[in-house]
């Protein structure tokens, strides 16, 4: 396209530099705070970091919530997304239409709607006793139920969009063809479904992931200080502490997280694949 | 030569007019809530009178504290309110001065623990609140700190978290309710641990504790008297304790800023802020409670303010310098103990 290489360099200069000096750099700044200490390199923020139990609770509960998000969001995610995709085509734009909808709403709006549905004369406890499932009402706001339930209807949508369009780009005819040679419907899904949709996994399950670790508002309100996560904790150690450098060990933290789960997702695609 | 000449008096213009606007303006750092009101009530009238430029930055005191701190050596702000402790931490590490309280002509006007609550006349206090528990007097009584862990309302109660403005003061009454008011808090923040599994959440934010008392989710919290408003209208059985340990509660205090560049309007500014007039509007409109004991307001608006010279007398503040020296042991104690 270009006629030589150097042309198509010197076009992509200025937005490379633009974006190493507004990004790049800054983030270089604020990550390095942590590798450093009076002056010197060096990696005992971290040490020091890990040493509070209270950190390791919290990186623990973080890294937990992601995982139960992401795999609870995969299982209701094929589901859906097999449903939606076998209908026919006006009933699946508004089926989808109906997932898209809560990405419209904003993430304070929804999350405050589960305070009402979650709360003691909400929806949840009023249908519970009711029914006699529940003596009195269950205290639901502020534990790590809430904050789960309130990450799954936040991330879900993006995981079932993601598995949707890899389960519209699937051979038609694979899933009646494994079935005609005589596989069960878990085979169907193990062997066929799955290899066959995994990039939509990585792609949802990234999102999903990397989303809930990322999460501000919705731990913030319906966890509170009693569910603390790492980006609730790194707040407060900007905000309260003044304290830039667990802020930032929080924030590399957080980054590397995301990345190895990409990494790993990757990975156990390309390993089923193999075989 | 007509053009160059033309030219000249455009610039020298320019120059004089972006002098005279410097000189004439004055920028001030406060708390972003009330800001509405705080236009229509001070910032508006006041630019009327001094015919300045007023510029009004806001955020919240870390933020602003660290905004001054690194503008220290040119600061682009004069004068700033921030909380007793904020100011004691600002005076320091010398952001601010000490202010001269002569040229304020409504500073005798003042309550006496108003005049110089940080020490050193480094600050000049122009409001505070109260800090007692807010509870449903149909389903329960208050009339201890203790009485927050009564078997009524477990799961049924909010504590302020450590890290608010509430939190120390709300813990330091409970210590004094136990019979150990230590500065270290070890004996609250115990108790407090003890019962966390009971205590519904540690709030941050004032307006989530009324939005979980709306719901019924609680019974009973420790609030500053200034959210009052908003629980006397839930249309629910309401009531403030008057704990016999007695209220404590916080204050808000004036700093000027060291090498303040507007100094005399900064000076103007505060005054006027002091004055009678201005403090009976912001008390009228709810915003704060006045400092100035001249004020005198209608019942149904005292009601909801932290006033009068009795109340004033029996609050039970936390000097700054404890909260400052102890604060981030605090922090340490409350995370390991209730944190987790």
């Amino acid at each position: 396209m270009f006629q030589n290489r150097m042309e198509a360099l010197a076009l992509a200069l200025p937005a490379a530099l633009f974006a190493a000096f507004v990004f790049l750099v800054p983030v270089f700044i604020l990550l390095s705070e942590g590798f450093r200490a009076e002056g010197a390199w060096t990696l005992a923020p971290y040490v020091d970091f890990f040493d509070s139990e209270l950190n390791r609770t919290v990186f623990w509960r973080t890294l937990k919530l992601g995982a139960i998000v992401t795999a609870v969001s995969a299982v209701i995610g094929y589901a859906t997304a097999w449903s939606i995709v076998t209908l026919p085509p006006t009933a699946r734009g508004r089926m989808i239409g109906l997932v898209v909808m809560p990405l419209m709403i904003s993430p304070v709006a929804r999350t405050y709607a589960w305070i009402v549905i979650l709360g003691r004369t909400g929806f949840v406890n009023q249908t519970l006793v009711g029914l006699g499932i529940a003596d009195s009402p269950i205290r639901f706001l502020f534990t790590e139920t809430a904050v789960f339930i309130g990450l799954l209807q936040l991330f879900l949508p993006l995981m079932i969009l993601s598995l949707i369009s890899a389960l519209e780009n699937m051979p038609k005819d694979a899933v009646p063809a494994a079935r005609v040679l005589g596989a069960n419907w878990l085979q169907v899904f193990f062997k066929v479904i799955l290899p066959l949709t995994k990039e939509g996994l990585v792609i949802g399950g990234t999102l999903v992931f990397t989303g809930s670790l990322t999460a501000y508002i919705t731990p913030a309100i319906l966890g509170g200080s009693k569910v603390l996560m790492l980006e609730t904790l790194l707040y407060q150690r900007v905000t309260v502490a003044n304290d830039f450098a667990s802020a930032s060990i929080i924030a590399m933290i957080l980054m590397v997280m995301s990345f190895s789960a990409n990494l790993l997702l990757k990975r156990l695609a390309t390993a089923r694949n193999k075989r | 030569m007509l053009k160059t000449f033309l030219a000249s008096t455009v610039a020298l213009a320019a120059l004089t007019g972006a002098a005279t606007a410097q000189d004439k303006k004055l920028v001030i750092s406060v708390y972003g809530f009330a800001q509405d009101e705080f236009k229509e009530i001070v910032y508006d009238p006041f630019e009327a009178q001094c015919g300045c430029e007023l510029v009004v930055e806001t955020g919240n005191s870390v933020e602003r504290l660290a905004k001054l701190e690194a503008r220290k050596d040119d600061p682009e702000i004069d004068m700033a309110v921030m909380s007793t402790h904020d100011a004691l931490a600002a005076a320091r590490a010398e952001i601010t001065q000490k202010i001269d309280v002569s040229r304020l002509s409504n500073y005798d006007k003042l309550y006496d623990i108003a005049k110089d609550p940080v020490g050193d006349n480094m600050g000049v206090g122009y409001t505070f609140y109260a800090t007692s528990i807010a509870y449903r007097a149909d389903e329960v009584t208050i009339e201890s700190w203790e009485d927050l862990f009564q078997d009524k309302l477990k799961g049924r109660v909010a504590f302020p978290n450590v890290t608010t403005n509430q939190g120390p003061p709300a813990l330091y009454m409970l210590g004094q309710a136990m019979g150990d008011d230590a500065a270290s808090l070890e004996a609250p923040i115990n108790k407090v641990a003890e019962n966390k599994d009971d205590i519904v959440t540690f709030y941050v934010r004032s307006s989530q504790v009324a939005q979980l008392m709306q719901q019924e989710e609680i019974l009973a919290a420790p609030i500053g008297r200034f959210a009052w408003g908003a629980y006397s209208k839930m249309g629910l059985d309401m009531a403030w304790a008057t704990p016999k340990e007695g209220q404590t509660g916080g204050m808000n205090v004036m700093v000027l800023t060291k090498g303040a560049k507007n100094e005399d309007l900064a000076y103007d500014f505060m005054d006027f802020w002091l004055s009678t007039e201005i403090q009976t509007k912001l008390a009228e409109a709810l915003v704060d409670s006045p400092a100035n004991a001249e004020v005198e307001v209608a019942d149904e608006i005292a009601e909801n303010l932290t006033y009068g010279a009795e109340t004033v007398k029996n609050l039970k503040l936390l000097p700054p310098d404890v909260i400052l020296d102890n604060r981030d042991q605090w922090l340490d104690l409350w995370n390991e103990k209730v944190g987790q």
